[in-house]
């Protein structure tokens, strides 16, 4: 369910519509440039300093010295090697046994292992569309996996017809429509716009979803000059978490006072990264509930404040949803989307038992992409969405 | 998008409330609507398989009783059936006989184990207990500097080492350190953790094995999905805890996890946390929230929220007063600031019965906090007279004066005293005995 991190960023206006290898041929030349590589993202992980060192005035040489004594958690190295096709990264990831995506199998291994074989018994035993308990099976795994009554029913409903009017008879072909289709219901623009200067963006989430911890990860892998904004000044020690975020990739932090208005801290970052020629500003909110309609008109201020000071922006809004929710991801997907018009899911927290099936719901029902997974607590841990890999983990190898 | 369990609950069963006979038929639609309530709640699975097969069983069976109509008799049963999922009565927290008693905390990332912390101290030490914080997560950036933010704001010291030492030394350490100064409640805040990964679990389990903890409450966030079995068994394995939190209440997650927890590890939900305030944080009375969740109302809790803020024979005065229709602005604003004290609106509307149905319509935003805020900011512009007398404030000049006064217009504070004396014609009406047609208006609405 990860991509490669190429082609993430869209540095362009335009969105490309090219296929995969073209694109990639195309976006060569100049990702080297811009774009953090695998290797180039593996070496300033390796020493955390160093491209920072290279990239940033001396003045802000000898604070980062000072942190460069403590090494950094590194992430596993395979982490963010990059085969040059797509697919075949794929497959090779697949038969890897070590990286995130072995992790991530591992990791669902208990679960899936009874889901799983509770399906592959189900197809073995398909005796044709008509197969009631079949499907009563399938609907089974799917809300096992969180992607909720309704959306289960779609995919389902969806799956049978489909079936019957090919009339499909073959376990192995049933198996392939049921990735195709819940891959369809996944697809979505999985790139992040960085194509402005400064490029604003905002993120939001209930909280505990991993807004901070998110935004520490992120900017690892953000071309260009990244700067961040401390706009949770609601939480004990929130200002202080992302500071040292900021501490170790060595970009700077914006912030005020705890208890601040989160507005004016936004108004500040917006103006610093206008002035100090940022490329990218990440602006970090408190958690809220999106029940609480005061916190939420809020964020509806902070929105408005960043669009005043730079018209377009926040160019990207995206929403951190901790994989292990159940239904209620739905509404807060709604809500938020309702209120700082969402471009992006973040799904945090995949490395657990949570199959993150609410993802599937939530793009079939409220139409906001997945953009970004995050599969573990190291930096390395979090990938580029990739719907068809999503879709094989939910059904795993069957 | 879809109804709370509730609301779902009630409209399934309103067929059945209605007819005389309780038919197979009935009870087999009733069911199938349960079922998908439930799930749509988050209950897992398996839970829901054998929870909407006892409910079948019984409604089906001999079960008739005389006082009850068929379907009133389902309701029953399927409160009886969650009430006794949930784990049947609240489970208060027992202290040890030889202080300190040392709570663990644990629980999956960002499910709010700090801020329980911090919540559960100033509980036990409303409970006349003497609070100590030692903070073993080592692992998340400025984790250790929430909880000191958190103790400072409560006044409960906090045992830091910072992020060098091994969990289960600083909370040996740190229990150790409590005991020497006398402090005879001891909370060990853990870091947030994943099920799957071993070294952590295997620390967590170091870290129970060298604290030997009292009690150990797994924190989970009410919005867990159908995982939250997984979750509960991986921590009943390693850190065998024997009651949960159930975090974040005050959100309009349905909280199904939260029973089929309970009813896979057997353990009890003690502790319900329900919003940013560290006041927020009570037991956990399951037989309440079965009742809560079919939309009956938490008529309990509402009472003993209330209790706990006012004094009982100033309250019994006021009630009196209310019903006489002697009520005036100078008791409003007392009550409004009682209303204030006990938590944000909506969570209280959601405790009386059958506001949840009448409300469905209705927009909750409206209910806001910062209405009430205006209102007292008028009632506070009116000169002790105005208050006690209503019927002053029908003179324009002193209605201007008052949203001068409070920064409203003449037609807010005019609707205000309209709304007002709408509610004293209710009360004593209520007073006499004879219900009103129709609630008025509130003036915070």
């Amino acid at each position: 369910m990860a991509r490669s991190w190429r082609n993430f960023f869209r540095k362009t206006e335009e969105p490309e519509q090219e296929t995969v290898q073209t694109a990639e041929e195309a976006e060569a030349p100049d990702s080297a440039e811009d774009v953090p590589t695998a290797e180039e993202v593996q070496a300033r992980q390796d020493t955390p300093q160093a491209t920072k060192v290279l990239e940033e005035e001396a003045a802000e040489e000898a604070l980062e010295e000072a942190e460069a004594g403590e090494p950094e958690v590194l992430p596993e190295p395979d982490v963010v090697e990059e085969a040059p096709d797509e697919e075949a990264a794929a497959e090779e990831q697949e038969v890897r046994s070590g990286g995130w995506f072995g992790r991530l199998r591992t990791g669902l291994k208990r679960s899936r292992e009874s889901m799983v074989g509770q399906l592959n018994a189900a197809i073995a035993e398909f005796r044709g569309t008509e197969d009631e308990e079949f499907w009563e099976r399938v609907e089974e795994i799917l809300i096992s996996s969180d992607v909720g009554v309704k959306t289960t029913g779609k995919l389902v409903g969806e799956l049978e017809q489909e079936a019957l009017e090919r009339n499909i008879t073959s376990g192995e072909q049933l198996r392939g429509l049921m990735l195709e289709h819940a891959e369809r219901m996944l697809e979505g623009p999985v790139e992040l716009d960085v194509s402005h200067k400064p490029t604003v963006i905002l993120m939001v989430g209930v909280n505990g979803t991993g807004k901070t911890t998110t935004i520490g990860k992120l900017v690892n892998f953000l071309p260009g000059k990244a700067m961040l904004a401390a706009g949770d000044t609601f939480r004990a020690a929130a200002i202080e978490q992302l500071q040292r975020w900021g501490e170790r990739v060595g970009a700077p932090v914006v912030t005020r006072e705890r208890g601040a208005d989160s507005a004016a801290v936004a108004h500040d970052a917006v103006e610093a990264a206008k002035r100090d020629g940022a490329d990218v500003l990440l602006i970090d909110t408190a958690g809220r509930l999106h029940t609480k309609v005061n916190l939420m008109a809020e964020l509806e201020k902070v929105r408005r404040v960043i669009e005043r000071q730079l018209p377009g922006a926040p160019h990207e809004v995206l929403l951190t949803v901790d994989a292990t929710t159940g239904q209620n991801g739905l509404r807060q997907a709604k809500m938020f989307n309702e209120v700082v018009n969402l471009t992006g899911i973040i799904l945090t927290k995949l490395d657990g038992t949570a199959k993150g099936g609410i993802a599937l719901a939530i793009a079939n029902e409220i139409g906001v992409p997945i953009k970004l997974i995050s599969v573990g607590e190291q930096v390395g841990d979090l990938h580029p969405f990739d719907p068809r890999e999503f879709a094989e983990a939910l059904f795993g190898e069957l | 998008m879809f109804d709370t369990l509730g609301e779902r609950l009630n409209t399934a069963l309103d067929g059945v409330r209605g007819s005389g006979n309780l038919t197979e038929e009935g009870v087999k639609k009733v069911t199938r609507e349960i079922r998908l309530a439930l799930l749509e709640a988050d209950v897992n699975y398996g839970v829901v398989k054998e929870f909407v097969g006892n409910v079948r069983e019984r409604a089906t069976g001999a079960e008739v009783s005389k006082a009850l109509s068929p379907g009133q008799q389902v309701v029953k049963i399927v409160n009886e059936e969650l009430a006794s999922l949930m784990g049947g009565t609240a489970h208060k927290l027992s202290f040890a006989s030889r202080p300190p008693t040392v709570v663990m905390l644990a629980g999956l990332n960002g499910h709010g184990k700090t801020t329980t912390a911090g919540k559960l101290a100033l509980f036990v030490r409303k409970q006349g207990k003497n609070p100590y914080l030692v903070a073993c997560d080592t692992y998340r950036p400025a984790a250790i500097e929430q909880l000191q933010q958190i103790g400072k704001e409560l006044s409960v010291p906090v045992y830091t080492e910072g992020t060098e030492a091994k969990p289960e030394e600083i909370a040996e350490r740190g229990i150790k350190k409590a005991r020497d100064e006398g402090y005879d409640f001891v909370i060990v805040d853990t870091a947030g953790r994943q099920v799957l990964d071993m070294d952590m679990m295997e620390e967590i389990k170091r870290v129970r094995t060298a604290t030997k903890p009292h009690n150990v409450l797994l924190v989970l966030d009410v919005v867990t999905g159908q995982n939250a079995v997984e979750v509960a068994q991986a921590f009943q394995e390693y850190a065998d805890f024997d009651g949960m939190v159930l975090t974040k209440l005050d959100g309009d997650a349905r909280g199904g996890a939260a029973l089929s927890v309970v009813s896979v590890t057997e353990r009890p939900v003690r502790f319900a946390s329900e919003g940013e305030k560290m006041s927020e944080f009570d037991y956990f009375y399951p037989d309440r929230m079965a009742g809560r969740i079919l939309g009956m109302g938490d008529v309990m809790s509402l009472i003993e929220k209330a209790e706990a803020q006012v004094d009982k024979k100033e309250a019994e005065a006021q009630s009196k007063k209310l019903m006489s229709g002697k009520f005036t602005f100078e008791d409003f604003l007392q009550q409004m600031q009682m209303i204030k004290k006990m938590g944000p609106l909506s969570s209280l509307i959601g405790m009386i019965p059958g506001m949840n149905k009448q409300l469905q319509g209705a927009n909750l935003n409206d209910l806001d906090d910062k209405a009430l805020g205006r209102v007292e900011a008028m009632i506070t512009s009116m000169t002790v007279q105005e208050r006690r007398n209503a019927k002053l404030l029908q003179n324009p000049s002193r209605a201007r004066r008052i949203a001068r006064g409070s920064g409203s217009t003449q037609q807010d504070v005019q609707k205000l005293v309209k709304q007002f004396g709408e509610m004293q014609k209710m009360m004593r009406q209520m007073g006499k005995g004879g219900a009103p047609k129709r609630m008025p208006r509130m003036p915070f609405r």
